[in-house]
């Protein structure tokens, strides 16, 4: 599992400062992810299950509501990167603000995965996005 | 051991009593072990009615407490009033002007008589050791010696203190010029054997020795210990004249006496035999780190308070790109000499294969680190290292910080004292009696003082 996210996380580099290295692998880039993944799901699961199933509203499965969707997931995702370093205490550097990108990048993708993974369980939305 | 003292105590008395007062050299090396425990009964002829005598009780004592902790079990005092330490001691004159030996051992032995040690003893060495009372030794000191001895000889005193007052968990600690005056000019090139005989007599494994070296004013007669000038040098002298105290007992009591004791002023100081425990020591990944480097162990990421780390993992690193990396050692734990910056320069090495690692500085805690947040505000010390080249794998390095010689003892010492106004504040042969006390203490192979195992290895 370390392993992964750890492969997942340094595509974009080793972390900086190199001292750093231990945390970031051991503790910030699972609970990252972990935590990106956890939150894409929960966001899908809202989308296509609690709004567009559970509570049947019928306005809000069009691209444009699932687009909304996906940038808050994805703001959400990068504020989590900001969230666990600072909680972390890791030393002050620009790499905290090039991981936190990243993960809203990997933010977006997982919840298009999840997408396309649930939407069919969806009965408003499960042809959302396409 | 106590058996072999106790059984031939019979015997050893009668001797004893046939031997008292023939105290000489002669006699050390003339007689074979089997006396030995004659010159142990015949040392302590206690001036002060119902003093006990000091050999047997405190080895009893000492033996039920733990060596390493708590207070000593006894520390014995012994002052040299020889007609040679006159000068240090001078009779109060009309101008109440003292020495600073007057001074400083006045308040040693004040120190002393303070300290937390269970029995404090306190002695005049003449040809023998004469128990003093504090009150008595103290007065002595301040007000000048009554009755001067002729002279003392070290290797018999050496011998006296590590035969007779020599316990677990005790410090004998002697007060004197150490001028050694051997009988001839043929004697003095076997100075540091005749010390090295008089220590090893009784074969103690665990002797160590402390020597503080401090000097004093001086304002009497001198006596040089070469013979073959002037006999003595009266109204000396111009120059400050070293005196010593030598801490004699087994390395660990050595060690906590010195600490607490004689740690508190600035002195010179050498020591042999005395071991200390391995100071506390980490690497330090958030100060004055420069490039692609991180601790090494599993669980660095934890980042435990107070957690000291050893393994230096090395992403990337060439000769344009280097590692550095900064090691904090606390090391208030060992004396003076072995805290001291240039000391520290000159004989803390890094032994390393297969990488060019090296130390580039060796610095002291400022007030920036000690007020830091960082884990670098518990170290007195930092050793910073530099890498440009790595091996293929883990590699041990070691951060050893070697027992030399320190450079005072050449500088104090001289091989003719017979004209001491020109010669400033030396010693007659000090190196010569070093080396004698080093043979003896210091081991076959001087054991580094303290040695830091660090690991440099590939990051994975």
């Amino acid at each position: 599992m370390k392993g992964f996210f750890r492969f997942l996380y340094e595509l974009i580099g080793t972390p900086q400062p190199p001292s750093e290295t231990p945390v970031y692998r051991e503790v910030i880039f699972p609970n990252v992810g972990l935590l990106t993944i956890g939150l894409s799901l929960a966001m899908v699961l809202i989308f296509y299950y609690l709004i567009n199933r559970a509570m049947g509203v019928a306005t809000f499965n069009k691209l444009r509501h699932w687009v909304i969707f996906l940038v808050i997931n994805a703001l959400l995702a990068f504020f989590i990167g900001l969230w666990q370093t600072s909680s972390q205490e890791v030393a002050s550097h620009s790499y905290v603000y090039w991981m936190s990108t990243w993960n809203a990048i990997l933010g977006l993708f997982w919840f298009f995965l999840f997408s396309v993974l649930l939407k069919r369980g969806s009965t408003n939305a499960s042809t959302t996005p396409f | 051991m106590h058996l072999t003292r106790s059984f031939p105590l019979l015997p050893a008395l009668a001797l004893g009593v046939l031997l008292s007062g023939c105290y000489s050299r002669s006699d050390m090396k003339g007689e074979n072990r089997a006396a030995e425990p004659a010159v142990t009964e015949t040392v302590p002829p206690a001036e002060t009615p119902g003093a006990a005598a000091p050999t047997e009780t405190p080895a009893a004592e000492a033996a039920a407490a733990p060596a390493g902790t708590g207070p000593l079990a006894q520390v014995n005092v012994f002052l040299e009033v020889s007609g040679s330490m006159e000068g240090f001691m001078p009779k109060t004159g009309a101008d109440a002007a003292n020495t600073r030996f007057q001074q400083h051992v006045a308040q040693f032995l004040s120190e002393v008589n303070r300290s937390s040690a269970a029995r404090k003893t306190y002695f005049r060495i003449k040809e023998k050791p004469y128990r003093d009372s504090y009150q008595q030794l103290s007065q002595t000191v301040r007000g000048g010696i009554q009755q001067p001895a002729s002279s003392t000889d070290i290797p018999t005193v050496l011998d006296t203190l590590v035969t007779g007052y020599y316990a677990p968990n005790s410090v004998s600690v002697l007060i004197s010029d150490f001028i050694y005056s051997p009988k001839n000019a043929g004697a003095i090139p076997y100075i540091s054997t005749d010390i090295t005989d008089a220590l090893n007599r009784t074969r103690r494994a665990d002797l160590a020795v402390s020597v503080y070296g401090y000097a004093s004013d001086f304002r009497g007669t001198y006596y040089p210990a070469l013979k073959s000038g002037p006999k003595k040098i009266t109204g000396c002298c111009d120059t400050a004249v070293p005196y010593y105290f030598w801490v004699i007992g087994p390395a660990d009591a050595v060690r906590r006496f010195d600490a607490a004791q004689l740690e508190k002023q600035p002195a010179q100081q050498a020591h042999f035999g005395v071991k200390y425990p391995a100071p506390p020591t980490s690497l330090l990944s958030r100060f004055q780190n420069v490039g692609a480097w991180y601790y090494g162990e599993k669980d660095a990421s934890k980042r435990t308070a107070g957690a000291s780390y050893h393994t230096v993992a090395i992403s990337k690193v060439s000769a344009k790109e280097p590692v550095e990396f900064v090691v904090g050692l606390d090391l208030q734990a060992l004396p003076g000499l072995y805290r001291d910056l240039n000391y520290l320069k000159a004989n803390l090495q890094l032994q390393a294969q297969d990488t060019d690692a090296k130390i580039v500085s060796v610095f002291g805690a400022s007030d920036q680190t000690k007020n830091s947040s960082g884990a670098e505000n518990q170290y007195t010390h930092f050793v910073k290292v530099r890498v440009t080249k790595l091996g293929a794998g883990a590699r041990p390095v070691q951060l050893v910080l070697r027992d030399q010689r320190p450079a005072w003892v050449s500088q104090w010492t001289t091989k003719n004292d017979s004209n001491i106004n020109q010669t400033g504040a030396k010693t007659f042969a000090l190196s010569s009696l070093l080396d004698g006390v080093e043979a003896v203490a210091g081991g076959e192979q001087k054991a580094p003082v303290f040695t830091i195992p660090l690991t440099l290895q590939p990051a994975d």
